[in-house]
């Protein structure tokens, strides 16, 4: 009398819980998926394409609106990955500056990644205190950049001006409320019991799996994997930084979730180091005013919030123009190990699984 | 011991703690304008409460005038190469009385610009900057389009702000 057959449903484009425009095919079988696609392409602007037709200058622009809840950190992949197509060297108060901005935009990120990822587990009060800490951040790049979230922060060469008067004592500030405010979030979730029903055991992606996917950033680290470009490669000032790569090694949702909030306490750890022994000097290197590249070809990897973020460059001869540019975006990466998370388990831990790989589609369709 | 933790919600006491904590400062305080600047409060009543702004913002790009009233824009077209967009347009000419060149047309179409102030950054001259406004929002495509003698929406003064909001309905 009843037949048993599989149903195909959508998840997405419009999915609030997808966090952008994320198609999801999944064909389930009562409530176990059986089969996940991720289809993308919603959002595709070409940006490879277009900053090949612009200078090294201007091409700066279409990297904040890649990953646009970090682009601070899409910049100094940018600048730095042209800096290193020139042999430029750029000052060390700059340096300091980029590290800084890069690790407050790094918390600014991983905020949003937890204020939604709890929204969409159905834990609404971490939602407004994360994004009340943001906001801070957000008036801090505002004040440094004169925007919010498409920042255009740094300059090839260095910054295009000084920290404004008041921004350390602000960023200070921040500084010595923040990690009360992480124990708040800590209180609200770590041990709360429809947290970790919701989390712990879910969407599992043991190392071995990781690695063969490509899969880097935080959800490699919680497979117990120390892998950090910041320790890897340095770039920026980071090679003078003292701080720990935080790893667990459960590799669930819940230990994403606790090897973030570690990455947060690290990354307070830097800023008070950029803060405390930020080095005087000039912020710009002396560089000409067009930029003419020789053949060359560069890859230049720098860790962003989700993972590892690289930048490829070919240039020819006498080219202002970068010949061929390419991201390696680390949210469209790790976006191929949504179905190997999810297939075989329940319909309510694909939610789960979207919100703990932290993608943002900006940065996959690019 | 398990058994007890199951039986009295401990997790759940401590995150309605944190709630609770915040929700008193509020309420406590809440209409009382001396503690009001504190942190218990965090967001804005925005249109009803301008917006403050910091002092690097960037806003629509403005052109400038000198003290005589001059346009200072010498038509170097710095900023029409910079922009990644090609917003800018300029035309060149020639003033009686004025040794420079002087822009006999400057267009800028707003709908395309990204905000990025290379334009300002470019410009050796100090002719232009992005000005504090960010109501941008306009009804006909015309509004977007400024130019140095538009009807009403100019380069040199600030673009009009749409007229409906929710509070005057
Ligand atoms: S702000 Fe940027 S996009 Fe807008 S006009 Fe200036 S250079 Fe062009
Ligand atoms: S860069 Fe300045 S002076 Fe040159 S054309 Fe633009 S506004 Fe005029």
């Amino acid at each position: 009398m009843f037949k048993n057959e599989e149903m195909e449903i959508n998840l997405g484009p419009q999915h609030p819980s997808t966090h952008g425009v994320l198609r999801v095919k999944l064909r389930l079988d009562g409530e176990t998926v059986t089969k996940c696609t991720p289809v993308i392409g919603y959002l595709h602007r070409g940006v490879e394409k277009i900053c090949e037709n612009k200078t090294f200058f201007q091409g700066q622009v279409w990297t904040d609106r890649m990953d646009y809840v970090a682009s601070i950190s899409n910049n100094l992949g940018w600048a730095e990955g042209v800096e290193k197509l020139f042999g430029i060297e750029t000052p060390r108060r700059a340096r300091y500056i980029r590290t800084m901005l890069t690790e407050q935009n790094r918390l600014a990120s991983h905020l949003l990644w937890l204020a939604t990822h709890a929204l969409d587990i159905g834990a609404m009060t971490v939602f407004l205190y994360a994004f009340r800490e943001r906001e801070y951040l957000l008036d801090l790049f505002e004040a440094f950049c004169g925007a919010r979230l498409t920042t255009t922060a740094f300059r090839i060469g260095g910054l295009r001006e000084d920290l404004p008067p008041g921004f350390i004592k602000n960023a200070q500030a921040f500084q010595d409320r923040f990690l009360a405010c992480i124990d708040e979030y800590e209180e609200l979730l770590t041990e709360n019991r429809i947290w970790k029903k919701r989390t712990v055991g879910v969407a599992k992606l043991n190392a071995e799996d990781c690695i063969a996917l490509g899969v880097t950033g935080p959800v490699l680290r919680a497979a117990g994997v120390p892998y950090d470009i910041r320790k890897a490669f340095p770039s920026a000032a980071y090679a003078e930084m003292d701080f720990e790569i935080p790893t667990r090694t459960e590799a669930d949702t819940y230990a994403r979730y606790l090897v973030r909030l570690a990455e947060m306490r690290q990354s307070h750890r830097i800023i008070q180091q950029c803060i405390d022994g930020l080095p005087e000097g000039p912020v710009m290197a002396k560089i000409p005013k067009i930029l003419k590249s020789e053949v060359n070809e560069v890859y230049h990897p720098i860790e962003a919030p989700k993972g590892e973020l690289g930048y490829y460059f070919v240039a020819e001869k006498g080219g202002t123009m970068p010949y061929r540019m390419h991201v390696r975006a680390p949210s469209f990466v790790n976006l191929q190990a949504l179905p190997k998370m999810t297939e075989g388990r329940l319909l309510a831990d694909v939610i789960a699984a979207i919100g703990t790989l932290d993608v943002v589609l900006g940065e996959i369709d690019r | 011991m398990s058994f007890l933790r199951t039986l009295i919600p401990f997790d759940i006491i401590g995150g309605l703690t944190v709630t609770g904590r915040y929700f008193g400062k509020v309420f406590f305080s809440a209409n009382r304008k001396k503690i009001r600047a504190n942190l218990a409060h965090f967001t804005q009543e925005y249109p009803e409460v301008p917006v403050k702004l910091q002092p690097r913002f960037r806003g629509r790009l403005t052109l400038l005038k000198d003290e005589q009233g001059e346009i200072k824009c010498v038509c170097c077209l710095a900023c029409e190469k910079i922009c990644p967009t090609q917003v800018i347009t300029i035309e060149k000419g020639k003033k009686e009385g004025r040794k420079m060149p002087f822009p006999v047309r400057y267009d800028f179409e707003m709908e395309r610009c990204i905000f990025c102030e290379f334009c300002v950054e470019s410009c050796g001259f100090d002719s232009i900057i992005l000005n504090h406004q960010f109501e941008l929002a306009g009804y006909n495509r015309e509004d977007f389009s400024l130019g140095m003698d538009g009807l009403g929406h100019n380069m040199f003064e600030p673009s009009p702000v749409g007229r409906h909001s929710v509070a005057e309905d």
